[in-house]
């Protein structure tokens, strides 16, 4: 069972929710792409669904919006501590299936990794409402269905945009009366079925401690340059530095904040006192891959990489992370030896 | 904000003393328990946060030997008696004392890291019943680098000791070895390889080759205990940065045997 | 049988009299360098059927055709109209050539069409500009590119516009990997320093080359779409005094610039020595003074906000005339 509502409907639903959510959907930043008079889309807030960019990958991931680039996690001054606040309103995000299966890898490392769970990841994720955007078809790059990550049934709303209106449906009582006053019509989400991008994704117990040592990663030395954009674009990155900062007018009064990292960029691994313990961009690849591809399957049951490809659109060097997993297949198939 | 532990709380220091020019240890006012090999995230708000191991600890109080190193650690250089530091943790699952019991013991460690076992090395000198043969193996850079002398000279009573320096810089007082600790390895006769239980702790690359050595001298990984030192930085297994495969040194360490820490490639 | 030719009439008709007697080279505009394979095919047309088959790439980007026989003139007109047309040179009367050739081929760098680090369109920069400027017989050199590496060396020109980002931090999206300090530390003007694992921006040292938004991995530095220029004038080539162009506003808009570059016609129409055969407009400024121009041509423009005007300019280059500056006793 489905809903059809106008866009003019449909903003009535939005407007209602904004009333006690942030409304998050990607959208078009004219002007503010890397290249001059290139845009970015961007999640941002929206008030309307034509503001919603349906018919491209966004640039970034949503993870900005539960877990901040820039996140203050209290103040201090002599006297002590201060949590840092967060918005009351809840939040909304129109969201694709395989963001929405990166929000899991998120939950597994904030909430399931070690022995708590991430108060300020928590504090966020529990206002979550999901509305999914339909993926009917693949992007450019996309392998999703290599990574099983094209299909979810974790929404609460799922919606198809279109410049004609918008059909949904609801897995919530809540969304379902919402738009009981609307339209019926039958709809079910559509998911990609097949990616162009196909990748032979190894199966973990195949992974050997050569693959580690082998020379398919030295070429990395050559063509990465370490700038961090496949995992600051990643939509199931969530490394985090946490810096101390304190104010010039009032240096005893400050705060304490995290920021995105990335096991890309320098520092990441240096140690006070400077032992860095992967120097070589090589060796953060390789790291990167595996932890993608293997560790954190090796850990959590499932791989962390969605195939959202948001890495292969951004790379500034043609390096596509689908075909170093490929490559980590062919190595592995032709055991472990020289992989050229 | 009672149950978010990531704000750190204020810890009075109790005693400061000097161990070198550049480490000095700090006895704060701690309650709760504590295991050795452990860490905890100290602070200075404003400046920043940095995994410290628990060198010692007992009743009402923890101790904590800092190295100069960086920003921070310039920074609690300054704090006195009656200061207030800022910890959180302990984090980490530090040394199981009872896996050494009964056990032919050998401890092994480079510079600081001889910390994050001095209090296991204490309790094993005070209750020698409780191995069957204890070594002691420490190695400093020079003589003036060497820390916790009056713990060394109390443990030499009770166990054997070796400490070594790189280089003695030909100073005359110095009566003990020069050399890297590998070089006297082979001085522990290992009677019955199934009794022995060795524990390593230093630098990534004095790690590496004293392993090495005990490898080749036919111990098995399994019975040889290696601490990692890697960039902490939540503690809690969300920051990534001290991952390593799919360990997270903060949860799954930082202590781990050598058939594990074998596996963790950089 | 020598020919009876007005050469005055003939310059300005964009040929030139060439060493080679009865024989004359078509210059053909290209503005912004930028062609189609059809134009380039007409003007191997015209070299092929009039000239020798040669063509020389001018410096200014255009063509010129050799060895036409100068009796060939308005036959080659005829042929020359489908380049005018085809690249959109204003002229009343296209079938007579080209109608002026005073004001110099407007040269352009490939710009953001191709070129990454470019901060604007040049070509269409370029075209607007020569829609207005052209045709006019002062003799004027403009040139226009995207980014401070200033490929089309716009600093040899009289006007040279330079694509400045108006770059703007995001505060809340810098993740503190000093990617842009460290970029623009080692490719521009270190204007930008690492504090609390954010960034400050010096806009003093700022001069707008975009290297930082190009390094960002987060988007946190973007361009602010209103475009920004650099404006740097009276360089030059030349016997007397070479020089390089020297900045005089900075941050402007491509309207104010417009507006500058058409009062300069009219300050070039009141002070230019018509007793010569044609005076640059740079030594036109040096005759007259800097304070002069200015005042002149910054008259009735409203500067945009942000603009960075050049209080006085020290143009310097060199004299080959020595006598200019060391008086022989």
């Amino acid at each position: 069972m489905g809903f059809k509502l106008s866009n003019i409907e449909f903003n009535d639903i939005i407007k209602e929710l904004s009333k006690n959510h942030k409304v998050y959907a990607p959208k078009r930043v004219e002007s503010r792409g890397r290249f001059s008079d290139t845009d970015l889309i961007l999640y941002k807030e929206i008030e309307a669904v034509e503001e919603i960019v349906y018919d491209k990958k966004s640039t970034y991931s949503p993870k900005e919006i539960i877990t901040p680039i820039t996140q203050t996690m209290f103040y201090f001054n002599e006297d002590g501590y201060k949590e840092a606040n967060i918005d009351d309103k809840k939040i909304v995000i129109f969201i694709r299936p395989c963001d929405i299966n990166a929000l899991r890898r998120l939950d597994t490392i904030f909430l399931k990794n070690g022995d708590t769970e991430d108060y300020y990841y928590k504090r966020l994720r529990e206002k979550v409402t999901i509305i999914m955007i339909e993926c009917k078809e693949s992007f450019e790059n996309c392998f999703c269905v290599s990574m099983k990550s094209n299909k979810t049934e974790k929404y609460d709303l799922a919606v198809r945009i279109s410049d004609e209106g918008v059909l949904c449906t609801s897995n919530t009582k809540e969304f379902t009366e919402l738009l009981s006053k609307y339209k019926e019509v039958d709809f079910k989400p559509k998911f990609v079925k097949k990616n162009i991008n196909v990748v032979n994704v190894p199966n973990i117990t195949d992974i050997n401690k050569e693959i580690f040592n082998h020379e398919m990663w030295d070429e990395f030395n050559a063509r990465c340059i370490a700038c961090g954009r496949c995992t600051t674009t990643c939509s199931t990155c969530t490394c985090f530095n946490t810096t101390d900062l304190h104010y010039d007018d009032n240096p005893n009064s400050g705060e304490r904040r995290r920021t995105w990292a990335s096991c890309h960029i320098d520092g990441f691994t240096t140690m006070a006192g400077g032992h860095n313990f992967r120097k070589d961009n090589a060796s953060r690849m390789r790291f990167k891959a595996m932890h993608k591809i293997y560790d954190y399957q090796k850990r959590f049951g499932e791989n962390m990489c969605v195939g959202c490809s948001r890495c292969d659109d951004i790379c500034p060097q043609y390096i596509k992370f689908s075909s170093t997993i490929n490559k980590i297949s062919n190595v592995l198939k032709e055991g472990g030896k020289d992989g050229k | 904000m009672e149950n978010n532990e990531l704000i750190p709380k204020k810890h009075k220091i109790l005693d400061v003393y000097a161990q070198t020019d550049l480490d000095i240890t700090y006895i704060v006012e701690y309650h709760g328990p504590l295991v050795v090999g452990t860490f905890l995230q100290v602070s200075i708000p404003r400046v920043g946060e940095a995994p410290i191991s628990v060198s010692d600890f007992g009743d009402g109080f923890v101790e904590l030997t800092i190295r100069k190193v960086g920003t921070l650690t310039d920074e609690i250089y300054n704090l006195n008696k009656g200061d207030y530091m800022y910890l959180r943790g302990p984090y980490g699952n530090g040394f199981d004392i009872n896996q050494y019991k009964n056990k032919h013991l050998i401890v092994v460690t480079g510079g600081t890291g001889l910390a994050p076992v001095k209090q296991l090395v204490n309790y094993f000198s005070d209750n020698k019943n409780e191995v069957k043969k204890f070594d002691i193996l420490l190695g400093f850079k020079s003589p003036k680098d060497v820390l916790f002398k009056d713990s060394i000279a109390k443990w030499k009573k009770n166990a054997n000791v070796i400490v070594t320096v790189d280089s003695a810089n030909a100073l005359k007082t110095w009566d003990d070895k020069e050399g890297l600790v590998t070089e006297f390895i082979s001085e522990f006769k290992v009677k019955d390889i199934d009794e022995v239980e060795v524990i390593v702790v230093g630098s990534p690359l004095m790690m590496k080759f004293t392993v090495l050595e005990f490898l080749k001298r036919g111990i098995p990984k399994s019975k040889i205990w290696v601490s990692f030192e890697r960039k902490m930085s939540c503690g809690v297994g969300k920051c990534g940065h001290c991952k390593i495969d799919d360990t997270y040194v903060c949860v799954d360490g930082p202590v781990f045997d050598f058939v594990k820490g074998e596996t963790l490639i950089d | 049988m020598s020919l009876d030719i007005n050469t005055k009439k003939l310059t300005k008709n964009a040929y030139r009299v060439t060493k080679n007697r009865n024989y004359t080279a078509l210059r053909v505009r290209v503005p912004g360098g930028a062609i189609n394979a059809e134009m380039l095919s007409i003007v191997s047309e015209i070299a092929e059927k009039f000239g020798d088959g040669s063509v020389h790439i001018t410096t200014r980007q255009g063509f010129q055709i050799n060895m036409i026989p100068l009796d060939k003139v308005d036959e080659v007109n005829k042929y020359a109209k489908k380049l005018i047309i085809g690249l959109e040179i204003n002229a009343v009367h296209p079938e007579n050539g080209y109608p002026a050739a005073g004001t110099r081929n407007v040269s352009g760098c490939v710009g953001n069409r191709e070129c990454p680090i470019a901060q604007f369109n040049t070509t269409d920069v370029v075209k607007r500009i020569e829609k207005i400027i052209f045709p006019n017989d002062f003799h004027f050199k403009i040139a226009v590119t995207g980014c401070p590496n200033d490929c089309i060396k716009a600093h040899s020109q009289d006007f040279g516009i330079i694509g400045q980002a108006d770059v703007e931090y995001e505060y809340s999206r810098c993740i503190g990997c000093n990617a842009c300090s460290k970029r623009c530390k080692k490719v521009s003007t270190e204007a930008l320093t690492p504090k609390n694992g954010k960034i400050i921006r010096d806009s003093r040292r700022c001069i707008g080359c975009g290297e930082c938004v190009l390094a960002c991995p987060t988007s946190a530095w973007t361009r602010n779409p209103n475009k920004k220029y650099k404006l740097v004038i009276m360089g030059r080539t030349g016997k007397i005094n070479p020089r390089v162009a020297m900045p005089f506003i900075e941050w402007t808009t491509e309207k104010i610039i417009t507006k500058i570059i058409l009062k300069t016609y009219e300050f070039v129409d009141k002070y230019i020595d018509r007793t010569l055969p044609k005076e640059h407009i740079g030594y036109i400024v040096d005759r007259v003074g800097f304070k002069e121009f200015k005042n002149f041509i910054l008259e009735g423009i409203e500067m945009n906000d942000g603009a960075k005007i050049s209080e006085s300019i020290n143009f310097g280059g060199y004299f080959n005339d020595k006598d200019r500056i060391f008086k022989t006793y």
